[in-house]
């Protein structure tokens, strides 16, 4: 960990010495003949004040950075082929361990046709397709209400086919669509265990088993004849979303839990005019098919699960190396039977953030959150916030550098 | 007074001078229909192929006035805006990042050499090894 934190930091530190011009490049992917090669290294330094949030981060990480690498070439004239893999550290999540993030063969028909197979990244929102791209805003992290960076490997990409256009709609603008099938590969391993084991049914492990059948969805994008400005809507649904594991009251026993359906509803809204950006999203994530048991010590529950989140968001351009953003986001836990002003119920997030572009392919970002409320605050061994050591507010401080090619 | 006047005339014009984009094309691309609806397909990367002229390849200047203009008239997107468009496309398998050039004359030549390829610059920079496609 160590020396790749200190080889980070020389690279960055290396390239940022060499002067290369101001940031004023419009595609910074590298291209020679028909073979593209792009990616990032960013390497973060990521403090909370009293909670480890969003991962384990109380007094301070380095275990806080991202890597990718991407290729991409055209066969004749439709066809498109291309591969990413990923690597990230994020408190004791990741460990920089290489996964293929998406590799897809793409045949584009006509701008109104399109079609997508294998690892395609997934559309939840205007950003999710775009979650580990440091370079497109100002922001070290997307407003957790929707964006939860917990939750990345669960929602970066998953394994199916999609189609995909653009149909034109006259004076009233024109709009993307994109439809989907296929299924998201998931491990305890990955952050969505987090979920899981901070329920309190599992034993400290967590989960043993994680699964889903199946991942459907759609989402439309309206360009609307105001110039800068577009709406969208998302909606998918996981199909026998189960877990398997040692139940935390009677180890030797398994619980099984599983979630008929569930579902991911997202509203967006952007707005881009001159150097400023404004966005707003609403998404739901809930599902009210949850049933798990024990038996014979815990007979079959059924229970609901989920959250409401949103957020506001502004950024601006000042120049052609600064930018600043502020976003607030509120998450609320939509299962919960605990009263609504109870802090285990719900998360406000006010975050203001600085990007300094040292040249086209150096950034730099700083970002400040106060975070009130401890939901999804987790208590987990990857994550650790001991009952009586846990706050109602959190401060956290994110530092970030980003080389991209 | 004349002088005077000249000198005043030639600095207003210098001051208020602005960029005048053109769009050129491989020669191949010469006959493609070319409205304004398709010219912001092609330069968002929702048109990959000509219709006669095979696959669509981008030449596009790194910044400055030319950019601006012509991209805030095509994409209505200023260039910050249409690098970070490009950037979320390549990055996350959308689509094949366009050819980026520092000076006119590169692009220019990559265009002419290039079947399928398709750019702008400035309209004193174009000659008659490319050729000049009206913008709608």
């Amino acid at each position: 960990m160590k020396r790749i934190r200190f080889l980070s930091l020389a690279l960055v530190a290396f390239l940022a010495g060499h002067g290369l011009p101001a940031a004023r490049a419009v595609v910074t992917v590298g291209a020679r003949d028909n073979i593209q090669l792009g990616g990032f290294f960013s390497q973060g330094y990521l403090y909370s004040s009293d909670n480890n949030f969003p991962t384990a981060s109380k007094g301070g990480t380095w275990d806080f950075r991202e890597m990718a690498v991407n290729v991409s070439t055209t066969l004749g004239s439709r066809v498109r082929v291309g591969g990413q893999v990923f690597a990230q550290t994020f408190g004791n999540l990741g460990d920089d361990k290489v996964i293929l993030d998406w590799a897809v063969v793409d045949y584009n028909v006509a701008p109104a046709l399109g079609f997508r197979a294998g690892r395609v990244k997934y559309p939840k929102g205007v950003y999710s397709e775009a979650l580990d791209l440091d370079v497109v805003r100002p922001f070290v992290f997307l407003p957790g209400a929707v964006y939860s960076p917990v939750l990345r490997d669960f929602s970066a990409s998953f394994d199916g086919a999609m189609v995909y256009g653009t149909l034109a709609a006259g004076a009233a603008g024109s709009v993307d669509y994109k439809a989907f099938r296929g299924d998201i590969p998931i491990s305890p391993r990955k952050g969505v265990a987090e979920f899981y084991t901070n329920s309190g049914l599992y034993t400290a492990a967590g989960p043993a088993k994680l699964g889903m059948d199946s991942v459907t969805g759609a989402q439309l994008v309206w360009n609307t004849p105001v110039a800068g400005l577009k709406a969208a809507g998302a909606y998918s649904v996981f199909r026998n979303l189960s877990t398997d594991g040692p139940f935390a009251a009677a180890p030797v026993l398994r619980l099984p839990s599983n979630m008929d359906k569930f579902e991911w509803r997202t509203v967006s809204a952007e707005y881009t005019r001159g150097s400023w950006q404004f966005a707003a999203e609403w998404q739901r994530a809930y599902s009210d098919t949850l049933t798990y048991s024990a038996p014979p010590a815990l007979p079959l529950v059924k229970d609901d699960s989920g959250w409401d989140g949103w957020y506001v968001s502004a950024a601006r351009r000042l120049s052609d190396r600064f930018e600043v953003g502020a976003y607030y986001g509120n998450l609320k836990d939509r299962s919960t039977t605990l009263p609504g002003d109870n802090p285990r119920t719900y998360q406000h997030d006010t975050a203001i953030s600085l990007r300094f572009d040292l040249n086209e392919h150096v950034l730099f970002k700083l970002e400040g959150h106060r975070i009130e409320g401890r939901y999804q605050t987790f208590n987990t061994p990857r994550i650790p916030n001991p009952a009586g050591a846990i706050r109602d507010t959190n401060h956290v401080i994110a530092a970030k550098t980003t080389l991209s090619f | 007074m004349k002088t005077l006047l000249t000198v005043v005339a030639f600095a207003l014009a210098a001051t208020g001078a602005s960029a005048a984009p053109v769009l050129i094309g491989h020669k191949t691309v010469a006959s493609e229909k070319l409205d304004a609806a398709t010219l912001k397909a092609v330069f968002l990367g929702k048109k990959v192929a000509w219709d006669g002229a095979g696959r669509v390849v981008l030449a596009v200047l790194k910044g400055g006035p030319v950019a601006d203009e012509f991209l805030q008239k095509t994409v209505e997107m200023n260039a910050s805006t249409f690098n970070n468009h490009w950037r979320r496309l390549a990055m996350t398998g959308g689509g094949s990042a366009p050819k980026t050039f520092e000076k006119e004359d590169d692009l220019r030549k990559f265009v002419a050499e290039t079947p399928g390829a398709v750019g702008f610059l400035d309209a004193a920079a174009a000659d008659a090894s490319v050729a000049t496609l009206p913008l709608p």
